[in-house]
């Protein structure tokens, strides 16, 4: 599988260097879709800059980057384009070794669920196939390259694309089973934008199971492993902020940085939640609201992780998912990391009750987004309601497409369980319904 | 023997007319201007600020008579009083009571008139930036070797000059048109003089060289207008102008008065307020600056039969050479195009380098995770 996989980096990095040659690259790199106030290049640049005339980047509302961000730039700044397409083949790379290990789980807890005669005889058409699964690593990568969200993300040089990079080497890591690097990445993905902080509880469930700890709230064992890796984590995350601090000499960075992220004081139109309501609201309430949206991204970790116990991988692509809607400032580089997992999951197709409505609405609002941008900020014949409104059924449909397949992959657990045609008491057919 | 020594007379003579050629002619480059240009500018509208178009008329005339002509002279006045129906003598604008001095004849010639005054037109004007239809009469075309008076009257506070009772001008954004105006080579000495309430405040923040200014009073203090003519119903001039008009009446193409005469117009005997000057931006010593080279466009003509070297160096005549070499001159034009930097493409200077601790620290975890991740085996190929 290397020669494909091989093949379809060279072509998506073709795609990418020829964008950047061309004169799209600087239109795209203005979109406030594929850009925020927290990635965006020009921001990279102006803050190197201000470094270079002896001012704390951080001085003024221009930079939000994390101070390693500006090492990683101070070096590479005039090889940028190189950098954000190796990001991109490095997550896209890590996504196909990680379902490649993930397959290879799931066939083999597959395989001891079938010897122990733990499905019902009439579900067996639900069972995965090595053959059907072979090619889903390299469609999973696919996914990823030559997703256009990607590519935007890519040409428009947004630290989006190091944001993906890490977090896909989070999850290959904890893939993998190897419980300080899964850590390391888990902080440093932290470190950079602090929703990846609910990733934590189903890496800590998938390393137990793949360590065949008992996930048991009373035994010793459980606690003792949560604080081995808290211990790793929060270990390397003060280790990280503290060297932070040597670099600038200064702890500008936390309010700049996470003040930011936290407070969104910048309400520059993106495809999120806060920027209309933030807008318009009363500055009486703006702390309680902010309180509000804010714990909106962190409440689902623990239901979901109470339901989906027994499934960490896909606990993940629905955590990431939650994070890139709800997230302060998203953009369309967030939405292809999780998109990517799609493919993962497409034995679930049969499952699936709004597929169509989602697609459609998704590649409506794609096009629309533009289309009323310029109509309210250069036409002048639409209004921020009309852009907010978009935002917001692009929202809804992703929330959509999220629910439903967590509706397909707990009915198809569900049918593994109970057999695939349901009956009720009296013999009639039943079919389920997510509450 | 007669004829050796009239020979003799002869030669020393015109040696010594020779060496007197030397001085005139370094004389005619000692101020190193070779046009005027005056931006006059009123700033205020309505009937009872009849006195700040009058003030800058009695500029204006006083200007047009020393010889700069319409097309050098940028008149920006924000009301039309001469033709204000208040006005009881139409298409008059006096200056003195009694109707002693109708400064608006019928050879005026307003370039901006009405709400054309304002901040960004005045601006513009000053640094050139103006778009391309704008007409020649409406800029001001100088050049690295004009001498520049600009006059402006109006209300005015401590750092700002109030514009059509609507905007106001800065003094920081003042010394700023007049720095770019340095660096784009616009001028060659600048005269500026203000007749507003606390206007030393105006060029408190100048910082470009040569520039001379005055105001009519100090900051914290009111400039008061003259008498009011009890026929029109106004105050008709304001007292620094009206005692600078009086001064200026007296200055003709080819008079000899300096800088420092002008300094001396209107005591605080009878201007109430203390005018202000500042010459320390200015290269030339004021008591050599002639009002002329300012008010006037006096163009040097001196017939002579002798041929003058202009090769060599002239000397400037009040200065005295140190070391026999030339004084530098004290401040220069910015390069305004770098063109080794464009043709060489040197790469850009980086200033700031993160500190090697950072990077040792960095680097040091680096390594540890790695080998902490990969077995301890790689270690004994190291050490």
């Amino acid at each position: 599988m290397a020669a494909p996989l091989t093949l379809l980096l060279i072509v998506a990095v073709t795609i990418r260097a020829a964008l950047y040659r061309s004169s799209l690259a600087d239109l795209i790199s203005e979109r406030v879709e594929v850009v925020s106030p927290l990635t965006a290049w020009k921001r990279v640049v102006e803050g190197l800059a201000l470094l270079d005339l002896g001012v704390s980047p951080y001085s003024g509302d221009v930079f939000h980057e994390t101070p390693l961000i500006i090492y990683l730039f101070h070096f590479l700044v005039d090889y940028a384009e190189i950098t954000f397409m190796l990001a991109d083949v490095i997550t896209a790379v890590a996504l196909y070794l990680t379902v490649k290990e993930y397959n290879k789980q799931v066939f083999r807890k597959q395989k001891y669920a079938l010897e122990a005669d733990r499905y019902p005889l009439d579900c067996l058409e639900l069972i995965r196939s090595p053959k059907e699964m072979f090619y889903i690593p390299l469609k999973v990568a696919m996914f990823y390259l030559l997703n256009p969200f990607t590519i935007l993300s890519c040409v428009a040089k947004s630290t989006c694309g190091l944001n993906n990079a890490v977090l896909s080497l989070f999850i290959l890591s904890t893939v993998k089973g190897n419980v300080l690097l899964s850590a390391i990445f888990l902080s440093l993905a932290t470190y950079q934008s602090i929703y990846p902080l609910t990733l934590c509880a189903s890496a800590l469930l998938y390393l137990m199971q793949r360590q065949y700890i008992p996930v048991n709230f009373r035994r010793a064992s459980f606690w003792w492993f949560i604080v081995q890796y808290a211990f790793m984590y929060l270990g390397s995350l003060f280790v990280i902020v503290c060297l932070s601090f040597f670099l600038l000499g200064s702890w500008d960075f936390l309010p700049s940085v996470y003040g930011f992220i936290l407070s969104v004081p910048d309400l520059t139109p993106n495809i999120g939640l806060f920027w209309y309501f933030f807008a318009e609201m009363f500055e009486h309430f703006r702390l309680f609201f902010l309180c509000v949206f804010q714990i909106n991204v962190f409440f689902y970790t623990i239901p979901l992780s109470i339901k989906l116990k027994e499934h960490p991988v896909f606990l993940i692509f629905m955590q990431l998912a939650v994070i890139s809607i709800f997230k302060s400032y998203p953009t369309v580089g967030d939405i292809a990391l999780y998109m990517a997992f799609l493919p993962v999951w497409s034995h679930l197709h049969r499952f699936l009750r709004n597929i169509f409505l989602v697609c459609c609405v998704l590649l409506t609002c794609s096009a629309l987004f533009p289309v009323l941008w310029h109509l309210w900020i250069y036409a002048g014949s639409a209004n921020s309601n009309f852009y907010y409104a978009i935002t917001l059924l692009f929202n809804v449909a992703q929330i959509l497409l999220v629910s439903d397949y967590f509706y397909a992959f707990l009915r198809r657990e569900h049918h593994l369980c109970y057999g695939l045609y349901l009956k009720r008491k009296d013999g009639s057919e039943a079919t389920l319904v997510l509450k | 023997m007669k004829i050796l020594t009239l020979f003799s007379l002869f030669a020393t003579y015109s040696s010594g007319n020779s060496i007197n050629i030397e001085e005139n002619a370094g004389q005619f480059f000692s101020s190193g201007h070779t046009n005027n240009w005056a931006v006059l500018v009123c700033t205020s509208r309505f009937w009872f600020n009849y006195r700040h178009v009058a003030n800058t008329l009695s500029v204006y005339r006083s200007v047009k008579r020393l010889g700069i002509p319409d097309s050098h002279i940028v008149l920006m006045l924000a009301d039309d009083m001469a033709c204000n129906h208040r006005n009881p003598k139409p298409a008059t604008v006096f200056s003195h009571k009694n109707m002693e001095l109708n400064v608006y004849g019928d050879d005026v010639e307003v370039d901006y008139r009405g709400y054309e005054v304002t901040v960004e037109n005045f601006l513009r004007v000053l640094t050139g930036r103006l778009p391309p239809s704008t007409p020649r009469s409406k800029r001001l075309l100088a050049d690295d070797r004009s001498n520049i008076l600009i006059y402006l009257t109006g209300h005015g506070g401590n750092g700002f000059l109030k514009f059509q009772d609507s905007e106001e001008i800065s003094n920081v954004e003042l010394a700023d048109a007049f720095e770019q105006m340095w660096q784009k080579r616009r001028y060659n000495e600048l005269l500026f003089i203000i007749d507003t309430c606390q206007g030393a405040s105006m060029y408190e923040r100048f910082y470009s060289p040569n520039l001379m200014a005055l105001a009519s009073s100090q900051v914290g203090e009111d400039s008061l207008s003259h008498q009011p003519d009890l026929a029109i119903g106004v105050h008709l001039m304001d007292r620094y102008t009206f005692y600078l008009l009086e001064f200026l009446e007296d200055i003709h193409p080819a008079s000899k008065s300096n800088m420092n005469d002008l300094f001396k117009v209107c005591p605080k005997s009878q201007c109430v307020s203390t005018p202000g000057h500042r010459t320390d931006l200015f290269l030339r010593d004021p008591g050599s600056v002639l009002i002329t080279d300012f008010f006037g466009s006096v163009r040097k003509i001196e017939i002579t039969m002798e041929t003058i070297n202009l090769t060599d160096p002239i000397q400037q005549v009040e200065l005295s050479p140190v070391n026999e070499e030339l004084q530098i001159e004290k401040y220069s034009y910015a390069d305004q195009l770098p063109v080794s930097e464009i043709i060489h493409q040197k790469p850009k200077q980086r200033d700031w380098h993160p500190p090697d601790g950072f990077i040792l620290g960095l680097w040091t975890l680096i390594l540890l995770v790695f080998f902490k991740t990969y077995g301890m085996k790689h270690l004994k190929h190291i050490f």
